[in-house]
């Protein structure tokens, strides 16, 4: 092939959107509304991970020390935290400092706990640890409390059960929606490709009478593919950019404090933007060359 | 240029629509194709288009043997045919100019040669005046001109036409095969089917006569159809 039939290729691939246009606008819209109904399911699940990952970090456990344990043992005890593939971070508090503690929250009763310094101080001495995967929880306590040193280990079993079902849950249902979407998508953007395909059957057919290559008719096609395509994504990725900034500031302006928290915790757009407009750019074009190469196949046997 | 042997074509669905018909078309000559419809009038252009192999017999056209073709061939082999249907088979999303162009782009030459090739042929049949128009914009004898400008821009040696004057009024038709009838005289052969008596009788060709799947006369030129 010459390179001025190349360009001419190319040039019909534009000139056949705006041709069919009626056709283009139906494509690029189903296109766009598939990739806004799954970009959505993807930012929604995405943030919701990352609110569940907040609350589980902010879910503490707490290792007391045994109060006959020597500071030899204290600080390898620290080391040992500190190096479990579990625990992402390990705050020590002291007898003394427990006790400081205590009378603070008592405040005015405070002078009650001033016998209680030095040796007589009944508070035992602590780690306060948080955990990487609560998923995890219960075979990082058995460890824990192997430790020399450990008195007991309190971790919120309950909680961090329920914090995890609910985590997977959310996992499971947000790749269930997209999967579901996905497919529904593809069912959706195959169909509209076929009649594309299927209202231009007698011009492929022409085009075959004059002596053109599979290649030559095949061209043009790919090209319109790849351009609904990628003018689809752009405009997908601007709309739900938009949207997405909309309900960040909505929720920024809110007064609930819940809604406060959450807010903290969802992901800018920047951050996941440029992902989001490679997969639908990939997406886009991947359909419009793939639809083009697969369902012209059939009425070029002529 | 044209050589059937012995061929026969049986459809998928039992019809038997050529049966063993065997001739010859030489370079140069002008040739009507009669016979009632179902006498295997399409299967004919059918298979010298290569749209359809025989299911048995030889096919030859301009020194391609159509029965063994391989299917990538198929292309090189329509472009040293030209093709005029009944319904005209022009790209409604194309100019006039555009729907000539495509059958020299698809033959990979220059956008210069195109550019001087198109006005001319347009020219020659007198379609000078309508290269921006678009196929609904013009009437069906000027559309008809459109596909045998399309047909004839690549210097063809042969032109198959496919009931040319079906489509178009009884004077247009007149025009039309008179047009053909020039083209052969600069030495392309020409093969029209048609159902059109008057037509055939107005001009002086080999006629070769069709029923059920048979030749059953062939009048050489001046040869008393």
């Amino acid at each position: 092939m010459t390179l001025s039939s190349f360009g001419y290729l190319l040039k019909e691939g534009g000139r056949n959107i705006k041709a069919n246009r009626q056709m283009s606008v139906a494509s690029i819209g189903v296109l766009v509304a598939c990739m806004l109904l799954i970009g959505a399911a993807v930012l929604f699940s995405m943030n919701v991970n990352s609110i569940m990952g907040y609350i589980e970090a902010m879910n503490e456990m707490v290792v007391f020390v045994q109060d006959d344990a020597d500071q030899a043992t204290i600080d390898a005890l620290g080391q040992s935290l500190k190096s479990d593939r579990n625990i992402s971070s390990v705050t020590y508090t002291s007898k003394e400092d427990a006790l400081k503690e205590q009378m603070n929250i008592m405040e005015d009763a405070a002078d009650l706990l001033e016998g209680l310094q030095g040796d007589e101080n009944p508070l035992p001495a602590s780690y306060s640890i948080q955990l990487k995967d609560l998923e995890l929880l219960d075979e990082t306590v058995a460890r824990i409390n192997n430790m020399p040193g450990v008195n007991y280990a309190v971790a919120p079993t309950d909680v961090a059960a329920t914090l995890v079902d609910v985590k997977k849950g959310v996992s499971t249902a947000g790749f269930l929606i997209v999967a579901i979407l996905g497919m529904v998508s593809v069912i959706i953007v195959s169909n509209t490709i076929k009649v594309t395909v299927f209202n231009r059957r007698k011009e492929i057919s022409i085009m075959k009478y004059v002596g053109a290559t599979d290649t030559f008719i095949r061209i043009p096609f790919l090209v319109e593919g790849m351009i609904i395509g990628l003018v689809s994504a752009l405009l997908a990725f601007g709309l739900l950019w938009a949207g997405y900034d909309y309900v960040l500031r909505w929720l920024g302006e809110t007064g609930s404090s819940w809604l406060q928290m959450a807010y903290a915790n969802l992901i800018p757009f920047d951050s996941i933007g440029l992902r989001l407009l490679g997969g639908f750019t990939a997406a886009g074009v991947s359909f419009g060359v793939l639809g083009s190469l697969f369902f012209l196949g059939r009425y070029l046997k002529v | 240029m044209i050589q059937f042997t012995k061929v026969s074509k049986t459809y998928d669905t039992g019809t038997d629509a050529l049966h063993n018909v065997t001739l010859k078309i030489d370079k140069g000559e002008f040739v009507f194709v009669v016979g009632h419809s179902g006498a295997g009038k399409s299967t004919l252009i059918k298979l010298l288009l290569r749209e359809i192999a025989p299911t048995k017999g030889i096919v030859k056209v301009n020194g391609y043997n159509l029965s063994t073709m391989k299917r990538r061939q198929i292309p090189g082999f329509r472009r040293t045919i030209g093709v005029v249907f009944q319904d005209f088979r022009l790209i409604p999303t194309m100019t006039v100019f555009e729907n000539v162009a495509f059958a020299l782009q698809v033959t990979g030459v220059s956008s210069k040669y195109i550019r001087r090739r198109v006005p001319y042929i347009l020219d020659l049949l007198g379609l000078a005046g309508k290269a921006r128009c678009y196929p609904q914009e013009i009437s069906g004898g000027e559309q008809q001109r459109v596909a045998l400008a399309r047909a004839l821009v690549n210097n063809p040696s042969l032109i198959i036409a496919d009931e040319p004057t079906g489509n178009i009024d009884p004077e247009l038709s007149y025009e039309i095969v008179d047009l053909l009838n020039e083209i052969n005289k600069c030495g392309t052969t020409v093969v029209m089917v048609t159902h059109a008596q008057e037509l055939v009788e107005q001009f002086d060709h080999r006629v070769i006569m069709l029923e059920k799947g048979r030749v059953v006369a062939d009048y050489p030129a001046g040869g008393g159809y």
